[in-house]
């Protein structure tokens, strides 16, 4: 997807993400607890389990915005400081003033790097599946479904390796929740990025991802959807009432936004 | 009446003073609104009290020490913040009645009426000497620099800082420079509107530019643009008619800001 040069040779076989023995925590408080795998290059993949459960923290913790207590985390076998620039990022929650005067082209803006061309921003708004004049509305005048867009352009702008993204759904409807589901896989698919995304939305997740990581302060399960999310780990990690139905809710590739129906 | 007054070197001097001082609080006043800590102001420049009271009942220059105090205050005010979680406001409201009686207490060590004291808590365009322009020329052109470099870096860090810090913004830096930044320029501009009434100053631009503008470059030129009106319409008002400089300035400021109330409320309907 992107034209510069990782900090060290891509080697296939070096996983995009590895954590291993992984431990966080706050004072006396154990959110984390020895957690370990590997996300590999090109695959899509999901961190899920109950609220509370370490899933942001995770995430977190593998952007470098929360220390390690024990364990070390690789992003292509560097360390996050060393290889940011080949990680996009879409925060869970992004709490603005909605009157504040800026917009959407700004905004995308204050993301861009110095070497990314000034046209990105418009091809990036057209690959989410927004018209390009969103750049000259405020931002806060956006619908829930379009800012949750926008941010996924502002993360992928500078055309990342890997995409984190943190509860991109929360807060959207069905129908942009297919939208943004579109979009990731028209990104893992059309151009290569590893995908690690965080959901508490089992079926979602075992329709668009090619390996789950099962968390609730330690690591449950881990694998494809298929194998790892049996009866007994989902009802050990989000407890007896929690049911499975699967979602098959699939698109052609290269057309993320593309339903003959508008999901602003 | 104007030539009369541009003629005044004390008047000279104030006016120059307030336009530096008008574009350095109104570009920094955009942070203060980004950030939604408009108390910082007011919490700065009542601390300063305690720097000048100090530097008063020593014998030293004021300035320079209430400017040391508010950025030690300013610095404190971001580690606990940082260290603690408490909402930046709240802090605030701690160091700036804490400070403020530090500075009561030590006035009441000093004898008899201090005409410094009371022209700081109230402002003096008579006040501004040359070493203070130099002092607040020099600040200006230093924290002009640092906008333009980081201008952008700035606005990622206040406005999403978790995503700025991801993509290797020093938000950290920044936020602790941006807090200097503020504590200094509030200070500086006590010598003219007082600690009272600065706070405004740094609010009251970016306020009415925020109601009636749709992007953040509108945004930045018409808080800067305002701030100035305020100044310059403010301190001629004042000469004109005899007025308080400082609250004259303040008074065409919230003028200014209802009117842009008005506008933005007529935009809606």
């Amino acid at each position: 997807m992107t034209s510069k040069p990782l900090p060290t040779t891509n080697n296939g076989n070096l996983p995009a993400i590895a954590v291993r023995d992984c431990s966080v925590g706050f004072g006396k408080n154990v959110i984390l607890d020895n957690v370990s795998f590997d996300v590999q290059q090109g695959q899509v993949a999901a961190i899920i389990g109950p609220n509370g459960s370490g899933k942001t923290t995770l995430m977190r913790a593998i952007i470098g915005l929360l220390p390690l207590r024990a364990g070390e985390i690789r992003i292509f076998g560097k360390h996050f400081h060393a290889v940011r620039d080949h990680v996009g990022y879409v925060p869970q929650r992004f709490d603005f003033d909605r009157n504040f005067p800026i917009t959407v082209g700004e905004f995308l803006e204050l993301a861009r790097h110095r070497h990314c061309p000034k046209d990105r921003v418009v091809t990036k708004i057209r690959e989410v599946g927004l018209s390009p004049d969103i750049v000259m509305a405020r931002l806060g005048t956006l619908s829930g479904g379009q800012l949750q867009r926008v941010l996924v352009a502002q993360a992928i702008l500078n055309e990342p390796q890997i995409l984190l993204m943190d509860e991109p759904t929360s807060g959207v409807d069905i129908a942009g929740e297919a939208t943004l589901n579109d979009i990731i896989q028209h990104l893992n698919k059309k151009h290569g990025t590893t995908v690690l995304l965080v959901s508490h939305d089992i079926a979602m997740v075992s329709a668009l991802v090619d390996n789950v990581i099962c968390v609730n302060r330690q690591l449950l399960c881990y694998g494809p959807p298929r194998d790892a999310l049996t009866a007994v780990k989902i009802n050990e990690l989000f407890g007896p009432q929690s049911a499975f139905y699967e979602h098959r809710h699939e698109h052609p590739v290269g057309q993320p936004y593309d339903h003959g129906h508008d999901h602003a | 009446m104007l030539a009369e007054m541009l003629a005044q070197p004390f008047m000279q001097r104030a006016l120059v003073a307030g336009v530096l001082l008008a574009a350095l609080l109104a570009s920094l006043g955009l942070f203060v609104m980004l950030r939604k800590m408009a108390f910082f102001g007011d919490g700065i420049a009542h601390s300063s009290l305690a720097g000048i009271a100090l530097a008063v009942l020593l014998g030293w220059a004021p300035l320079p020490v209430a400017v040391a105090w508010a950025v030690a205050v300013a610095l404190f005010i971001y580690w606990l913040e940082r260290s603690t979680q408490l909402h930046s406001d709240t802090l605030i409201g701690i160091f700036f009645t804490a400070s403020l009686a530090i500075g009561v207490i030590l006035m009441s060590f000093t004898n008899g009426y201090q005409p410094e004291l009371v022209s700081y808590l109230f402002g003096s365009i008579l006040s501004v000497r040359a070493n203070d322009l130099l002092v607040i020329a020099l600040f200006s052109a230093a924290v002009a620099i640092w906008l333009a470099w980081s201008y952008r870096d700035l606005v990622y860090a206040s406005f999403a800082p978790d995503s700025a810090e991801v993509s290797g913004v020093p938000v950290r830096a920044q936020t602790a420079a941006l807090y200097v930044a503020l504590a200094v320029a509030t200070v500086l501009g006590v010598k003219i509107l007082g600690l009272i009434l600065i706070p405004a100053l740094l609010v009251l631009p970016s306020a009415a530019s925020l109601m009636v503008t749709t992007s953040l470059k509108g945004y930045f030129i018409l808080s800067v643009v305002l701030a100035e009106v305020m100044i310059l319409g403010g301190l001629t008002i004042s000469y004109a008619y005899d007025l308080p400089s400082g609250a004259t300035v303040i008074l065409l400021g919230a003028a200014l800001f209802f009117l842009a109330a008005l506008s933005n409320r007529a935009a809606h309907e």
